[in-house]
Formats: C-alpha cells, sequence, structure tokens
C-alpha cells in the first residue's frame, strides 16, 4: 500500500515525538537520545526497556544476521513482531514492536485491546492489523502538521529525508532480540546474563557490530532509550528527604539539578510538538504581508532570486538539478 | 560508499518486450549517476528517485560502452546503454521536463564513458529555464484545459504539454527562480521585529494555542528559526509550484491566482498589503 492511500503521515523520529505517542497510548515511559553506549551513560538512564537504533537511508543490501556473531532468524518468536507495510507507518511500528514485548507493560485500554487481538498472528498480518488501526493511525499522525498543507497526494518526488529505518534491541524470553520490520522474522542474538549490565551488554555488542558494517561518516544515526519516565521516582525522593529534613543535602541538590534537567526537556518537547501539530500558513501569510507593508518584500524576493541563481549554478556544476533542497 | 559523482541527471529505464523489438518506459522516476567509486572504477548506477534506492550498479570499463539514442522510438528521447564486450543492453529515457540539456547529458555521459579521466564540459545554462518560467506564471492564470489557441507553434505546444504535466506533479518543474525559504528567514525577519515591535504582539494570534509558556517576542524568534516551520514553509512553497492552491489561498483573502505559483502568490500579497492601511516605516 502507498504512503498517499495508507493515510500515515510521515512524522519526525525525536524523542519527544516518541514520548507524545507513549503518553496518547497510555504508556508511562518516554524516550531519550542516547548519546553514548557506555555503561555509565546506560546505567544513569535505567530502568531501560528497549534500544532504538535509526538510521536515514534504507538499506540497499540485505544484511542477513551473522552466525558467526551466534545471531539468526527465529521464526518461532512467540512473542510480538510485526512487520512494516506502510513506510510512513516506520516510527510507531518500532514502537509497537517494543512495546509489544514488554511484560506486564502499563498502557490504555486501546493498546491492551490490539495487543490481544493479535495474539497468535503472523508478522504480515500484525503489522497489516496494526497498520488498519484508526485510533492508532490518529494518534501517530497527530504529530504532524494539519493536511490542509500537506503534501501527500499531490504526486511530488519524495526528497532523501523520507527514507527512515528503526531497529529495536531488547530483551525477550532471556535473550536479546533484535526487531527490524523489513525482516520477515525476530533475530535473536543470544542469551545475557542478569548480573551486571544484565541485556544493555549483550545489546550494546550487536549495535556495534551494526554499526561497524558502515563505512564511518558515511550515515547519520542515532540511538534511542525507551525507559521509564524518571521525573515521579525523582520527585518522590526529594519528598523524602526534604521531609527528614535533609532537603539541603547534597542528593537532594542533585535531585533538584535532574528535575530541573527533566523539566526543561518537557518543555522543549511540548514545544516542539505544539510547532509540529500546527498550521503555520496564517503565520506565514502574516509575516509576508508585514514585509510588503514594511517595504521589505521586493528587496527580499531580489535577494532570494540571486540565492536561487547562485544554488542553481552550483549544482550545474556537477550536471543535476535534483530538487533536493 | 563514499564515491565521486562525476555526472547526474534524470532517466527513466525501459524494458524490451518479450520476442518483440518494442521497448516500453517504465514510469517510475530515476537517475543516471556516473560515480567513481572508492574501489577507483567507473559505476553506471541507475537510481530510483522515489526509493532514493540504487537499483542498477555497473561498473564499466573504460571504451565498452555506449549510450546511443534510439531513432525508432517516438519522442527521440530514448537510448541504450550497449558494450562492445558483451550482448548487454540497458534502455533508459530522458525525464527532464525540457530537452534543452538532452544533448549535453548524452555528449558528456560518452565523453566519460570512453575515459573516465575526461572532464565533463558544461553550458552555462538559463536561457531555456527562465522562458519556461516567465510561461509557468502566464499560462498558470488562464484555464488548465487541453485545448491551445490556433496558430500555437510546435514550440509553444510542447511548453503547454510540459506546464500541464507539471501541474498534475508527474514531472518535476523547470528551474524555480526563487524559494519562499530564501525570504521568510531570521535574517529579513529579526529586523523588521526590531522595527515594528507592535507586529509582534500582532502575530501572536498566528502562533500554536497549546505553547507551554505564554508568547512573547523571543518566542516567536525560536519559531521562525525552528525546523517545523521551515518545513512548513518549504512545504508551501513546493506546494505552490504544482500550481494548484487557488482554493487554499482564498482562505487567506487572496484571489484564486495567487495560488498558480510562488511569484503569483508574492504579487498578490504585495497589493494586499497595499490595500490595507501602511504601517509606519522608517
Amino acid at each position: 500500500m502507498s504512503d498517499e492511500e495508507s493515510g500515515w503521515h510521515l512524522t519526525e523520529s525525536d524523542p519527544g515525538v516518541f514520548t507524545e505517542l507513549l503518553k496518547s497510548l497510555g504508556v508511562p515511559y518516554i524516550v531519550d537520545d542516547l548519546y553514548s553506549l557506555d555503561p555509565d551513560s546506560l546505567a544513569a538512564l535505567q530502568p531501560i526497556h528497549a534500544l532504538v537504533f535509526l538510521f536515514k537511508w534504507l538499506p540497499t543490501s540485505g544484511s542477513e544476521p551473522d552466525p558467526a556473531s551466534g545471531a539468526h532468524f527465529d521464526p518461532d518468536f512467540p512473542g510480538f513482531f510485526a512487520q512494516q507495510v506502510v513506510n510512513n507507518a516506520c516510527a510507531t511500528l518500532a514502537v509497537m514492536n517494543a512495546l509489544g514485548n514488554i511484560p506486564s507493560l502499563p498502557c490504555g485500554q486501546p493498546l491492551q485491546e490490539l495487543f490481544s487481538f493479535t495474539t497468535g498472528m503472523d508478522a504480515q498480518t500484525r503489522g497489516m492489523v496494526i497498520t488498519s488501526s484508526d485510533w492508532l493511525r490518529e494518534a501517530h499522525n497527530a504529530l504532524s502538521p494539519p493536511s490542509a498543507i500537506s503534501l501527500d497526494g499531490l504526486g511530488l518526488p519524495k526528497t532523501s529525508e523520507d527514507a527512515y529505518h528503526f531497529i529495536v534491541y531488547m530483551p525477550a524470553m532471556g535473550c536479546v532480540y533484535e526487531f527490524d520490520g523489513l525482516k520477515s522474522h525476530p533475530i535473536r542474538h543470544g542469551a545475557y546474563e542478569e548480573k551486571g549490565e544484565g541485556w544493555i551488554a549483550k545489546a550494546r555488542e550487536a549495535v556495534e557490530a551494526r554499526i561497524a558494517t558502515y563505512p564511518p561518516g558515511s550515515l547519520e544515526f542515532s540511538l534511542l532509550a525507551l525507559r521509564d519516565d524518571p521525573i515521579p521516582s525523582l520527585q518522590s525522593r526529594l519528598k523524602e528527604l526534604q521531609e527528614a529534613g535533609r532537603g539541603n543535602d547534597a542528593e537532594a541538590a542533585e535531585l533538584i539539578v535532574r528535575l530541573s534537567n527533566e523539566n526543561s526537556k518537557r518543555e522543549r518537547w511540548a514545544f516542539e510538538n505544539a510547532l509540529r501539530r500546527h498550521n503555520h500558513l496564517g503565520l506565514i501569510h502574516a509575516l509576508l504581508v508585514a514585509l510588503a507593508k514594511a517595504g521589505s518584500l521586493e528587496p527580499a524576493r531580489d535577494a532570494a532570486r540571486r540565492k536561487m541563481e547562485e544554488r542553481v549554478a552550483r549544482r550545474k556544476e556537477v550536471g543535476m538539478d535534483l530538487d533536493e533542497e | 560508499m563514499a564515491s565521486a559523482t562525476i555526472l547526474a541527471f534524470k532517466a527513466g529505464r525501459a524494458f524490451r518486450r518479450e520476442g518483440t523489438n518494442f521497448v516500453d518506459h517504465s514510469p517510475e522516476k530515476g537517475a543516471i549517476i556516473l560515480q567513481k567509486g572508492e574501489d577507483e572504477l567507473l559505476h553506471f548506477v541507475w537510481k530510483n528517485r522515489s526509493t532514493n534506492d540504487a537499483e542498477e550498479d555497473l561498473i564499466l570499463f573504460p571504451g565498452d560502452a555506449s549510450f546511443v539514442k534510439i531513432p525508432q522510438v517516438t519522442g527521440g528521447r530514448s537510448y541504450v546503454l550497449k558494450f562492445s564486450s558483451s550482448n548487454q543492453r540497458h534502455f533508459f529515457w530522458m525525464q527532464d521536463a525540457s530537452t534543452a540539456r538532452d544533448d549535453e547529458f548524452v555528449k558528456n555521459l560518452n565523453l566519460v564513458l570512453e575515459d573516465p579521466d575526461r572532464i565533463p564540459v558544461w553550458q552555462a545554462g538559463g536561457a531555456g529555464s527562465s522562458q519556461g518560467q516567465a510561461s509557468t506564471s502566464q499560462a498558470g492564470s488562464s484555464s488548465q484545459s487541453a485545448a491551445a489557441p490556433s496558430g500555437t507553434t510546435p514550440e509553444q505546444l510542447a511548453q503547454i504539454r510540459s506546464l500541464v504535466q507539471s501541474m498534475s506533479g508527474n514531472t518535476a518543474q523547470n528551474e524555480p527562480e526563487l524559494s519562499l525559504t530564501d525570504i521568510l528567514t531570521p535574517e529579513t525577519l529579526l529586523p523588521l521585529f526590531r522595527s515594528h515591535p507592535d507586529l509582534v504582539s500582532s502575530l501572536f494570534p498566528h502562533l500554536p494555542p497549546d505553547l507551554p509558556t505564554p508568547p512573547s517576542q523571543e518566542t516567536l524568534q525560536q519559531i521562525i528559526s525552528s525546523p517545523q516551520f521551515r518545513g512548513a514553509v518549504r512545504n508551501l512553497d513546493q506546494a505552490l509550484r504544482t500550481g494548484l492552491l487557488g482554493g487554499l489561498v482564498r482562505g487567506l483573502g487572496l484571489p484564486e491566482e495567487a495560488g498558480t505559483g510562488v511569484e503569483a502568490f508574492l504579487r498578490a500579497i504585495q497589493e494586499q498589503a497595499g490595500r490595507g492601511d501602511r504601517m509606519e516605516t522608517d
């Protein structure tokens, strides 16, 4: 099914977008950017439920699991795995593959029902059921610009920005699994030890092995962590300390700093999400009219023409003009 | 792969119909890209422009391949990549809306196929494309019917044909002359906010209603610099180039003509601003 027919909008893959989606699913977790896989950075974010590896290009060749590393397809995986059926839904599909394998997941009724309904289905059918779920699609679309200004259906060429790929790494049934919606089955990377870092150590190996298969600097990728929302526990610990008269302790001070950081981050996410949902046409029009009234529109237009000429001339040096701006 | 692109142009593939001498054009939008790979070899790549996948990647040896027009195919824009070392044949058709550069692309392609160290020679462009742009803004305001006035020359017919195609979004337009993204920049807007402080609060009703904190001048500055706002400007720019926004712009109090292109949109706004109260300028 094409992206246009499916009704699924393309969304950004930002921690703020993911976290808002989780909220609308009734799941009290957040998604955070991971800047490092080192043990200390990850320990600070525990409990982590899943790692999401995200990169900006579709793989051109199939990357089969490397048997030498102990990884192989698991066609008999009894947990939740859905195949990607619609490209634009890839972010939500990855979230579903992660949430579907978290035992005793706290979530809202609709999600609970969706998981029950898809029990026992094969990966492709599950993918189609998820894609046909109206309420899920609406929750997903809620974070993209309103349709009035959407370009779906105008037949414009897609830019390379649209090609995202998500892979989820998480523990299930004692093993670390890799869920890739473009593959036919989950990939089992093998058992992990409970002690120390637990499953994270094994997942780190798998992620680093994957990163190593790409030439350095040739891909843009990010890592995200699906984790418990830290704010409630930070707040309750702080309250404990304050009630015990230790509100001026070093530990309390550190908690205050961490809470403040978390709250700023949420405020930034709320700001960005408000912008994502908003139809900016009115603002754009008002700005252009203001420029015109101030007599600045003509000069801006001339400057824009010159910029375009320079751009076209630069592109012609390689002989192509593929509308990639 | 860190390879260097030598040249590239829009082209689709075509395939021979089994058992015949007919070649059918595949409608997928693509590009032929000639690259020098990390392996130091010459790669002839066909990339699908919709999926961004490189679906063909041929390694070519100098002097082995040539890109030749197939005269029997109507339209005159079909070519075959053939080899002296084998019977392999790959068929392509030019997809750039304008034919003006076909010969130039093919000539340079063959130059490099012959000797990968040759440097392609490009004419300074522009003459053909600015003509195309002028007819875009004129024809945009007239109806979209296919009937051409009598006495239309073949060149005008070709322009109208490519215009209709671009209006239905099938092929990319000729070179745009300017983009809204270059007008609504912080460089242009911040001075405007400074010189017209009343403007800032008059814009608050156009901001998202669910911002986490009440809007301020700083909020406005953050918003116009944000990727979401810039993306919206880019979207509007692209949508205007399809010429199909007549209905949408009426909601802004603009005439339908304003929805036919970026220049038309700006002209209509200039007029709309002139009709309203003049703001004080410095």
